[in-house]
Formats: structure tokens, sequence, C-alpha cells
């Protein structure tokens, strides 16, 4: 058992986390202010091959292993929770099930130039009355032969307005329940597809969550993803995928809090000395750091089982409950630490509280998270 | 065009250093070592020039072994070969006449002239401002300080020199050194592709021997003092205003 990233891989991080201080983390506060995508960052990281880490040199991708990628991820979250979703969301979400369910076609098409950064990617599941029961997909695709018909929406989808290439569910047999549904690659710009409206969210402002709407849109046979009726199989195990990302940027969040919280406890001097002189800060600090390796070890345990190729969806269920609970709690804390000034928006903490929330909620609720450690367990 | 980069490890910059009582010297245990920022701009300003007429880079450093960091960060961002002085130098004179005599060994290990020398203008922890016009000296080619562009033109080349003033444009036949200050641009971050090929490019150890002696020793360390609280000066009009500055300050005898 090895706690430690690689050389090779720890240098890769370190490259990473002089990027982000001096790049990422500067522009987080207008990003989360302004509502404004991150589209500076979105274009370096690509320049840098941050948008295909863990892909083959074949497809563009950097050949690095998986581990790496959630080093980013989580490091990426230290100084921007919505930099750091902009990146998963393109990777994770949309990258990965092609990469794993895309023929060679489809892979050279649409997998190359999401790795080299040229194009961004989003993934598209939830619908109106589809969230945490995600089988219940409204919008359909009908078999016309030489293509598809598609004719429905979806809501909530990171990265919408930005991406060129979406990872999208249907459909295509309404009697046949979860094998019914089907995975399809669309791209912006298709006729009788659009992108709409801008979620006005709690937390990670900067990042673009908006509706998709398919309205008599033609899709190439071609498009199908993987098998047909093997769609919901292909969103869940692309989700697996995406917890560990999503614990990975918890982690990162919590951090990144505990940072800026202690730099602001050295400087803050009440009653005649720094606050953390007082042993009230220095028991929370200490909580609050072990709380967030303990789900640092979590996190990297799953995503090794996933680098290793073993089951991890548990695994990866337990990070993302943990890491997001406890994303949660150090930041409400951190917020409560740094009194008045945790509640303003002139410092960091606010944002990281409300950052954090959304780990609690997206590519799973902590409740779809319990079923999943609790199935696991044999409790169904 | 061969290119030399002469760059230098110091102490992070941005973090702030404190003095060690014990030692009498700055405490720099726990500063990261990084590029020197006036090197990084000459480096980065040289790989646009290599970009545009093509040609080599090779990074110098005259430091210890764990230098090598600063020669890695530098073969992901341009630089293609690197080599370390492992001679112990003290001052700008011992520096200068290591990497005259570290000039003449590369260039016989790698079969090439170098057409020209960049420097930074300074370090960020010594900040002397003259190994680069040593370094001309003593390979007795010319030297352009402070420059802010460059370009290859026939012959050799065209700089934008940064002074006082303002601008001079300084044309200079090459071999020559260069001594680079902040242009108008940043330097680049290395790409994954560029980290991965910096690791496999083995860095050239030299001992050059018969280094000058230091012509200059460090007799103490001393904290800069504390700045002092201003004078707010805010009279109803500016007039007003800088007459009371100008009395403020005959009457403390600055002028």
């Amino acid at each position: 058992m090895n706690f430690h990233f690689n050389e090779e891989e720890q240098e890769i991080l370190n490259m990473l986390e002089d990027f982000a201080a001096k790049e990422v983390g500067p522009r987080a506060q207008e990003v989360d202010e302004e509502e404004r995508f991150p589209i500076e960052a979105r274009e370096q990281l690509a320049e840098m091959g941050m948008m295909g880490i863990y892909f083959p040199e074949e497809y563009n991708g950097s050949g690095l292993s998986y581990m790496t990628y959630i080093g980013v991820c989580e490091k990426l979250a230290e100084y921007c929770a919505t930099t750091s979703i902009m990146v998963m969301a393109s990777e994770s979400l949309c990258a990965w099930p092609i990469f794993a369910y895309g023929t060679e076609e489809q892979k050279q098409k649409y997998l190359a130039p999401l790795c080299s950064g040229e194009k961004l990617g989003a993934f598209a599941l939830t619908e109106p009355s589809a969230g945490t029961d995600a089988a219940m997909q409204k919008t359909v695709a009908v078999d016309k032969g030489d293509h598809w018909l598609l004719n429905g929406s979806k809501i909530f989808i990171t990265n919408a307005h930005y991406a060129d290439i979406f990872v999208i569910f249907a459909l295509t047999d309404k009697e046949a329940g979860t094998k019914g549904i089907s995975a399809f690659i669309i791209e912006k710009g298709t006729p009788g597809f659009d992108v709409t409206g801008h979620e006005k969210k709690m937390g990670i402002r900067g990042s673009s969550t908006s509706e998709l709407i398919f309205n008599d849109c033609k899709l190439p046979k071609e498009n199908l993803l993987g098998e047909l009726g093997k769609g919901f199989k292909i969103a869940m195990t692309t989700l697996d995928g995406g917890r560990v990302g999503v614990a990975a940027q918890a982690v990162g969040i919590a951090q990144g809090a505990i940072n800026d919280a202690l730099a602001y406890v050295k400087e803050r001097v009440q009653f005649g000395k720094p606050i953390w002189k007082f042993q009230n800060t220095q028991f929370q600090l200490a909580d609050m750091q072990a709380k967030v390796d303990a789900a640092r070890l979590l996190l990297y345990r799953a995503a090794q089982a996933k680098q290793d190729g073993e089951p991890y969806s548990h695994l990866a269920a337990m990070a993302k409950l943990v890491a997001a609970e406890t994303a949660s709690d150090v930041t409400r804390r951190c917020v409560q630490l740094a009194g008045g000034y945790g509640y303003s928006r002139d410092y960091p903490f606010e944002r990281h509280m409300r950052d954090a929330k959304i780990t609690e909620i997206y590519e799973g609720t902590s409740e779809v998270q319990r079923m999943v450690i609790s199935g696991w367990m044999g409790a169904k | 065009m061969e290119i030399l980069v002469c760059i230098k490890q110091v102490p992070d910059d941005s973090v702030n250093v404190k003095m060690n009582p014990a030692t009498g010297a700055p405490d720099l245990s726990n500063i990261t070592p990084i590029v020197n920022a006036f090197d990084t701009y000459a480096l980065e300003m040289a790989t646009r020039l290599k970009e545009a007429v093509g040609g080599t880079i090779t990074v110098v450093c005259v430091g210890p072994d764990k230098a090598k960091d600063a020669i890695k960060t530098c073969l992901a961002v341009g630089a293609s070969n690197g080599f370390i002085v492992k001679d112990e130098v003290t001052d700008t004179i011992s520096t200068a006449d290591a990497l005259a005599k570290a000039v003449a060994k590369i260039e016989e290990a790698q079969g090439v002239k170098f057409d020209l020398i960049f420097c930074g203008k300074e370090t960020t922890d010594c900040a002397s401002g003259q190994v680069g016009t040593m370094l001309a000296a003593n390979l007795d080619v010319p030297v352009i300080p402070n420059l802010v562009d460059i370009e290859a033109i026939d012959g050799g080349i065209s700089a934008k020199q940064e002074t006082e003033e303002g601008y001079n444009v300084v044309e200079a036949a090459t071999p020559c050194v260069v001594t680079v200050t902040k242009p108008a641009y940043d330097p680049r971050y290395p790409t994954i592709k560029s980290k991965m090929a910096a690791r496999k490019i083995p860095i050239g150890e030299l001992e050059v021997g018969g280094v000058a002696a230091a012509a200059v020793s460090v007799v103490a360390n001393a904290e800069p003092p504390k700045k002092e609280a201003g004078i707010k000066i805010q009279e109803e009009t500016i007039g007003d205003s800088m007459a009371k500055a100008i009395a403020m300050m005959k009457e403390a005898k600055v002028f």
C-alpha cells in the first residue's frame, strides 16, 4: 500500500498547482461573482494537455494515469470549484463513455478533439422528471431507417453553452424500461438541437448550466453510442467514474477552505493575539484537516481501484458520500472561524461553502450514494 | 541560431523571508527554490526568437546538485539541453568567470559556437545585476543590457532596450551577450508533453576548475527596516497640498 503519487505524477501535479495558483485562484472570486464561464482557464488547460489526461496518446490524450487526473481535479477545485467541474464534465462524463463504448470512428471523430481540448464535452441524462430516478426518461429517439429522430429536453446540463460534443440519453423502446434507453453522441449546431437559458445557481456559479431542447432533431445512425438499449448501463458506469471526480472536487474545495482559514487565523487579532493562538481555533483546524485527509484516503482508494480495473462502484459512492459531506461541514466551519468576515463576499469562505453544497447533489445525491453502498452490502 | 541562457536557482521571492537569529543569515529552510524570474523572462524571449528563426537553446546554471530542478523546469519551456556547473562560486566575479569557462566547455561538448547568450538583468535574491556584463567582458563580446524585445537581423540582432527615459533600439553583431528585464509578455507554462519530454533529457555536469577567487564577502546580513506609516496630505486644493508637502520636506531637510 502506497499513499504517494509517483515522481512523474507529482511533477505534473506541482506544475498544475503552480498554474492554478497563478491563473485559476486569482480569478475564482470574479468567476463566481459575475457568473462567468472560466474561458481563459479552459484555453490554458487545453494548451497544457489537461483536457485528456488519462486517455491514450493515439487519441491526443496525455497518456497519464487516472490517479494523476484525480490529483488534477482535486488541485483545481482547491483554487476554483467552477474550473474543476468544467474539466470533469468534459473528461469524466463525455470523453470517457466515448472511449469506453465508442467505435474507432467515433473515437477518432469525437474523443481526439475532446482530449486535445479543441472541443469541450458535456453529458446529458437529467430531465425535469428524471433526476435521481434517472430511468424515467421522456426524451425519445425514433429509428427512421436512415437516421434517428430525437425529441425531448434535458435540464441542469454542465458546460452546456460552451460544449461542442454531448453524450445524451433517450428512450429507443418505451416498453423496455431501463433496457429501452440508448446513448447517443450529438454535436452542437445539429439542426433541431438548441441550448437555452442559464441556471442561476447557489454555487459553482461560473459553470454554464442550461437546458437542451431536441425538436425533430435528426441524428445520423452512426451517432448511437454503444449497443442499442444499453444506455442506462453506460450512464451508470459513467457516473461511477464521475463520482470519483466529484469526491476529488469536494476534497479540493474543503482543502482550499482550510488553507484560506489558516492564512486568516494567523492574521486576525482578537483579545490581543492572533486567533490561531486560541485552542478552539487549533482544535477546529485539526478536526477539519483530519476529516479531509480521511475523505482523501477514501478518494484515492476508489481512484486506485478504478485505475486497476477492479470493481469500484461502491468505493466511488463511499468516497463521494464522505468527501461531499466533509466538504459541506468543513466549509461551514471555516465561515464560522472567520466570523463576520466569513459571511462577507469580500472573503472566499462563503463561496467555498456555496460551492461545496453541490457535491452532495450532482452525479448522484448523497442519498443515492447510500443506496449504492447499502445495495453493495446486500441490504436491498 | 545557437542560444545559451544562463539561469540561477533562487529562493521563492513571493514568500516573506525571515532572518535566522542563530546563524545571522536569511532562513531559507522552508522556502521553495525556483528559477530567477528575470531568467524566466530571458528564456521566454530566447524561445520566441528560436521559434521565429530556428536554432537550439541550451541552459546553464552554476549551483549545487538540487539546481538541476531549475534546469529541468527550463527544459519544459523551450530549452533543449541543460548543463550544471558545480564549481563553488560566492560572488559575481567568480560566477561570471565560471560561466565564461563553462561556455567554452559547452561549445566544445556540443560542437557549436553560441551566437547569443541571454542572462536575466539581475537575480531576485542578490540583485547585483553584474553577471551578464561581466560575462560579456570575460568572453570579450558586446553586451546589450535591459532588453524587452529582440529580433534577428542580417549578421546579428536588433534589440529593444529599456532605459530610464524610454527605449533604445540597438543593433549588434553576434556573438554577443544580452540581459533581459520584464518584457510585455509572460513566460509560458509547461505542457504535460513538454514536461514529460524534459524528464528524459540528461543534464550535463561540468567542473570548469580554476575559477577566479571571490572579491566580495558578506560581512553581515540585516533585515530591512520596517516601513513606517506615511503622512497623508489632503488640503482643499492640489496647490495647497503641494505647498504643504514642500514645506514639510524643507523642514525635514530633504532638500
